[in-house]
């Protein structure tokens, strides 16, 4: 059982990094924007693999809108969005390389050395997961959770106070 | 047994629904319409437009049908008949489709034609607009049921069905479900008459097939949603489970065509206008009622 999960981990893990690569193989936004939606997509398919199922659901969920509202904002906004002029819209080539490469090594090495404690074996069944992350979200952690939830809140009043036309009514 | 009965009650129900949307336009019943559209579609040749996205192009189609199957996956038919019991399920429904949205996006801009393309950013708009009533009347159902399982959150209306305890929830998710199948008033993505077709309007043959399939199995699945979440699912008297979620669920889909027939095709920017400015507020005021509701 664990090996077949160990399998599927590797096969997804692959396939996610396949993805990200992808990502910035394209001058197009909707290609590269629906490369980034498969490679979060599968990250959410190795939290199924892991039984953490509200967090693999919620992944899947969440990136399909997030990434097409990514596209739509691109497509509006980017001066090349279809990648067929020939614009190369990368900058700062060398420093970004070398960022991400430190990076990249730090992450690898964090991962290598830190210590993870004991592997749990058997986790808890979904429904109880479910619970515990609701009481964890309702007790502990609650004033972040309302904290985030305010802002978002207030972002999306603002956003839709200034799609309203005042400008428009000139005295 | 039970698994053969659930089939029958989703292929009868499909056949209903073929049925149903042809009446809707053409106020005719032609009982042998399903059969004579898909045997056509079937047959049809399939033609490539110049210039196409292909990975998108053939991934659209299956992506499309895929999600609306793995929405039905969480759905149940009867008492304990779930074709695939999640503890997540009310929030996998919306997860599922979430990706009728990308793969109308794919769908829009595989063809490389003006049409499909408008079509296509028009649905991605109107669907990231009606997404948040969506997911938030659903999680007013999920505070009652106390659970995201979906038997929980159908035996929670055993005293009083949902579209009763939180009426505003039902009409949003109604209206939100309506804009997601992009029926009409909510048709613009598509738009026969301005954009010929939109996101579909380059499709042809066994790609199309898909497509118009795939919308079938999208207003059963909403309908089947609606019924669970809103109608008490599977619960009535004498009848049952199977013939009562069989009847609810064609009893919605049938309103869901009836309903849009009278109303004329709603601007596009008044469509989002409407979500974002009253129908996204109205669902957090959804959420407060029965949050209080549960208090008292």
């Amino acid at each position: 059982m664990v090996t077949t999960k160990i399998i599927f981990l590797t096969v997804f893990g692959l396939a996610a990094i396949w993805f990200g690569w992808r990502v910035f193989r394209t001058s197009s936004m909707v290609r590269s924007a629906l490369s980034l939606l498969t490679c979060l997509t599968i990250l959410g398919l190795i939290f199924f693999v892991m039984q953490a199922e509200f967090l693999a659901v919620l992944q899947v969920m969440m990136m399909a809108t997030e990434m097409s509202i990514m596209a739509i904002f691109m497509m509006m906004f980017m001066m090349d969005p279809g990648g067929m002029s020939g614009m190369d819209m990368t900058h700062q080539k060398n420093l970004s390389i070398t960022l991400g490469t430190i990076a990249g090594i730090l992450v690898i090495f964090a991962i290598g050395f830190a210590d993870w404690g004991e592997i749990v074996v058997a986790v808890s069944d979904a429904e109880q997961q479910n619970r515990d992350l609701g009481m964890e979200v309702m007790k502990r952690s609650m004033m972040i959770f309302e904290t985030a939830g305010t802002s978002i809140l207030v972002a999306m009043i603002v956003a839709a106070a200034t799609a309203l036309p005042f400008k428009n009514k000139k005295k | 047994m039970i698994w053969i009965i659930t089939i029958i009650v989703f292929l009868s129900s499909l056949y209903g629904i073929a049925v149903l949307e042809r009446w809707s336009i053409y106020r005719e019943w032609d009982f042998g319409y399903p059969i004579k559209v898909f045997s056509g579609i079937f047959v049809q040749e399939d033609i490539k437009p110049r210039k196409h996205d292909p990975t998108f192009f053939e991934t659209a189609p299956i992506l499309f049908i895929a999600a609306a199957f793995l929405a039905i996956g969480v759905l149940p038919f009867a008492a304990g008949v779930v074709p695939a019991g999640i503890a997540t399920g009310a929030l996998f429904v919306n997860a599922a489709l979430a990706y009728i949205m990308v793969a109308l996006l794919m769908a829009g801009w595989a063809p490389n034609g003006v049409y499909a393309m408008v079509g296509g950013w028009r649905f991605l708009g109107q669907l990231i607009a009606y997404s948040m009533p969506i997911v938030m009347t659903i999680t007013a159902t999920v505070m009652r049921a106390e659970s995201m399982d979906m038997l929980k959150i159908v035996v929670s209306q055993a005293g009083l069905w949902n579209i009763i305890y939180q009426p505003v929830g039902f009409v949003l998710f109604y209206l939100a479900a309506m804009a997601l199948a992009f029926l009409p008033p909510f048709d613009l993505p598509q738009a026969g008459s301005e954009l010929a077709g939109g996101v579909f309007a380059e499709y042809t043959g066994k790609r199309l097939l898909l497509f118009r399939l795939g919308r079938l199995v999208l207003i059963f699945s909403l309908s089947l949603a609606i019924t669970n979440f809103y109608l008490g699912g599977w619960q009535g008297p004498l009848l049952p489970g199977f013939v009562w979620t069989f009847i609810k669920t064609m009893l919605v889909a049938a309103s869901l065509f009836w309903a849009g027939s009278f109303t004329p095709r709603i601007r596009h920017d008044h469509t989002l206008e409407w979500s974002w400015k009253y129908a996204t507020p109205a669902a957090l005021l959804n959420i407060l009622w029965v949050g209080i509701l549960l208090l008292l």
